[in-house]
């Protein structure tokens, strides 16, 4: 290809941005969509609901910072928010443990039956939850699991496994085999090649598991409202129906219990969405 | 420091029709430094990750210093292998590479400390140990991969194409380097390449495999010099021997080997076994053994002179090779000639054989005709 001898350096970057002018346009939209939203939740979460009837999309004019501690004191949102804790976090401890484990031998060893087990497990990607919340449900309630945070923590596991298996198995099959081989002639177990190759070189695929699972398990919606019934032991998305009473809605009150949730979420992301992006995107190792 | 002795190892792989190592024995002494030679996919890695116990054994045996090793995992054999692609640890900084293997055989901490100084000293690494391998060259990390097996001094250094990611000038660094590192431990070594040029400077034996099997052992020159098939003939040495098919046609009570017009005489060869070729001979002969005839060196040598057409002239600075169509044979040879000749493409010219160094091989099985000897050793003697 020859070189574009005839534009001059300046109108040569004019052109780039032309090119980019698409993209960037398409970038601001998105950002409008996505953010919009948040951004008034977030705006609504400093109102009261009077202020917000009188005028949805207003600015705040001053700002209600002691909704957030009524929220949090008026009603169990403390709980909620410790139950939310416990079954995000333990839960996704296990997925992460568990799941880095079922994907190291799914890449690593081909053993009889591999296949099949590895079908098993994705399989669990395509199935509906609605379709198994009923079964759950009776199982549940014969293991003396029903209404108990433990119950919620072994279906957001065993419902996660799939996809989280999934990522990890992707990246760990493309760590080299040598690396393997090298550290068992260092004279490493396979356990210990476990937690000391595959664990460390899989981070950027682990904080991607991590951050997702996250991200759904702590919105999660349908499997709670029908395995929580006891208030005290709801988690955090079921919380915010409190404050959607049976006859009124107090929007100015929901906006704030939105953005207690939200809260966790975004922290996590700013922290680790870049690693979490590089993980998608990149290799295993160069 | 080890012996390591192979006996009829044989490898299956699942699904594979073909066995990747067939009944190979071999035995590589305490010290020694064997070369596993051989084309691409002729089962030389196959052996080797057995030997380091990386891939289950189908038959045979492995022993090293006496014990059977078998059934023993790879992590307690106390070997040490150096991959082509390096394996070194991505996460780790290159201290850590070097002393990941250490710790977990219980070594004291000064003493892993003592060890990776020194071996980074040895190999130039001292200003490297902080950084990771992707902030290293390909030299560093060959030489990293090389230090985490000597820190280690293990009972056997496995190679498995060590320098075949290096460029051509690296390469030769690292192979003296490497070849210095094994002499002054000592530690038996068992290299493998398909590079002939490493093979000959690195070991003191070769091992030559074709198709799983072992072809020919042997100390470097022995090989060259004494190829038992016409597969080694054409495997070791650049450009390959020239085989030329000929007749073998009785004469009188000896027989003579006719190549176009040419006749030669067969005193180096056993009249008996020549008697049960069948009529048809495969003559081996060297690019180097092939002279211009103003250049030939020694007067001694056994001569057959022989008319031939220049086809093409190719200088490669220090030599030049030629290459040649013997008159009345369709077969092309090449001669290797210096870098003063004065032969051009069209040219007809005269050209000397040196049979003494001359090989006969039989077409049927491709084996070497093992020659009258006394001939042969007294040259190879003078040579020495
Ligand atoms: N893991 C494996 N599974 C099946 N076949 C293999 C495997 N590894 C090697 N082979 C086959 O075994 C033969 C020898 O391979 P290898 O030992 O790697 O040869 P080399 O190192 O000499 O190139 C080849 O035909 C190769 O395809
Ligand atoms: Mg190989």
């Amino acid at each position: 290809m020859k070189p574009p001898s005839a534009v001059e350096p300046s109108a040569a970057k004019g052109i780039a941005y032309l090119r980019g002018a698409p993209l960037m346009a398409f970038a601001l939209i998105y950002t409008i969509v996505s953010g919009g939203p948040f951004l008034w939740v977030a705006m609504m979460s400093l109102r009261t609901t009077p202020e917000i009837f009188a005028s949805p999309y207003a600015l705040p004019s001053s700002i209600h910072w002691e909704k957030f501690v009524d929220a949090w004191t008026k009603s169990n949102y403390g709980t909620y928010f410790w139950n939310s804790t416990i079954v995000v976090v333990t839960a996704v401890a296990l997925l992460t443990v568990i799941g880095a484990m079922v994907a190291h031998c799914l890449a690593r060893y081909r053993f009889r039956g591999n296949r099949l087990v590895r079908f098993v497990i994705l399989s669990g990607m395509i199935l509906p939850p609605q379709l198994m919340i009923l079964s759950l449900f009776q199982i549940l309630l014969e293991y003396h699991l029903y209404n108990t945070l433990t119950g919620l923590i072994i279906v957001y596991v065993a419902g996660h496994l799939a996809i989280t298996v999934y990522i990890l198995e992707g990246f760990f099959a493309q760590i080299p085999q040598d690396l393997f081989d090298a550290a068992r002639l260092d004279g490493y177990s396979d356990l210990e090649i476990f937690w000391r190759i595959t664990l460390p070189i899989g981070v950027p695929a682990l904080f991607t598991t991590v951050t997702l699972n996250f991200i759904i398990l702590w919105n999660e919606f349908l499997y709670a409202v029908v395995l929580l019934t006891e208030d005290d032991k709801r988690t955090l998305p079921l919380g915010i129906m409190h404050f959607m009473g049976n006859h009124q809605l107090d929007v100015g009150m929901v906006a704030t219990g939105l953005m207690i949730a939200i809260g966790p979420v975004i922290l996590l992301y700013a922290f680790f969405s870049e690693t979490m992006i590089r993980g998608m995107t990149a290799g295993a190792v160069r | 420091m080890a012996r390591v002795a192979i006996t009829e190892l044989s490898k299956l792989y699942d699904g594979g029709g073909e066995p990747a190592v067939k009944d190979l024995s071999l035995t590589v002494g305490n010290g020694e430094f064997m070369v596993l030679l051989g084309p691409s996919g002729c089962g030389k890695s196959s052996v080797l990750r057995m030997i380091a116990g990386l891939e289950p054994i189908t038959s045979g045996k492995i022993a090293i210093d006496g014990e059977i090793v078998n059934e023993i995992p790879a992590k307690d054999r106390d070997i040490a292998m150096v991959f082509q692609s390096y394996a070194l640890y991505p996460h780790m900084d290159v201290f850590n590479n070097l002393a990941f293997g250490l710790r977990r055989r219980g070594i004291a901490k000064t003493e892993i400390e003592r060890r990776v100084q020194g071996a980074a000293s040895k190999l130039g690494l001292l200003p490297f140990l902080k950084r990771k391998p992707h902030a290293l060259s390909g030299g560093q990390r060959q030489r990293v991969a090389l230090g985490r097996a000597i820190v280690r001094e293990p009972k056997v250094f496995l190679f498995d194409e060590p320098l075949s990611n290096l460029d051509a000038a690296l390469r030769v660094s690292m192979r003296n380097e490497l070849i210095r590192q094994q002499r002054e431990m000592g530690i038996t070594a068992i290299y493998v390449t398909h590079d002939q040029v490493e093979a000959m400077t690195m070991g003191h034996r070769i091992c030559i495999m074709n198709k799983g099997e072992v072809i020919q052992i042997g100390k470097p020159l022995e090989v060259y010099r004494n190829p038992a098939n016409t597969f080694v003939a054409r495997f070791l040495g650049n450009p390959p021997m020239n085989l030329i098919p000929t007749s073998v046609e009785p004469d009188g009570g000896a027989y003579q080997l006719r190549v176009g017009g040419m006749s030669l005489p067969t005193d180096c060869w056993p009249a008996e076994t020549l008697s049960r070729l069948g009529g048809k001979a495969l003559l081996g002969i060297r690019p180097e053994d092939l002279y211009e005839t103003a250049q030939r060196p020694d007067e001694r040598r056994r001569i057959a002179i022989a008319r031939a057409h220049v086809i093409a002239v190719e200088p490669l600075g220090a030599e030049t090779l030629i290459i040649l169509s013997l008159e009345g044979a369709a077969e092309e040879v090449t001669m290797r000639s210096g870098r003063e000749t004065r032969l051009r493409p069209g040219d007809n010219a005269t050209i000397e054989l040196d049979l003494a160094a001359a090989h006969l091989f039989d077409p049927k099985t491709a084996q070497v005709i093992p020659p009258v000897h006394e001939e042969r050793e007294a040259r190879w003697a003078k040579a020495e």
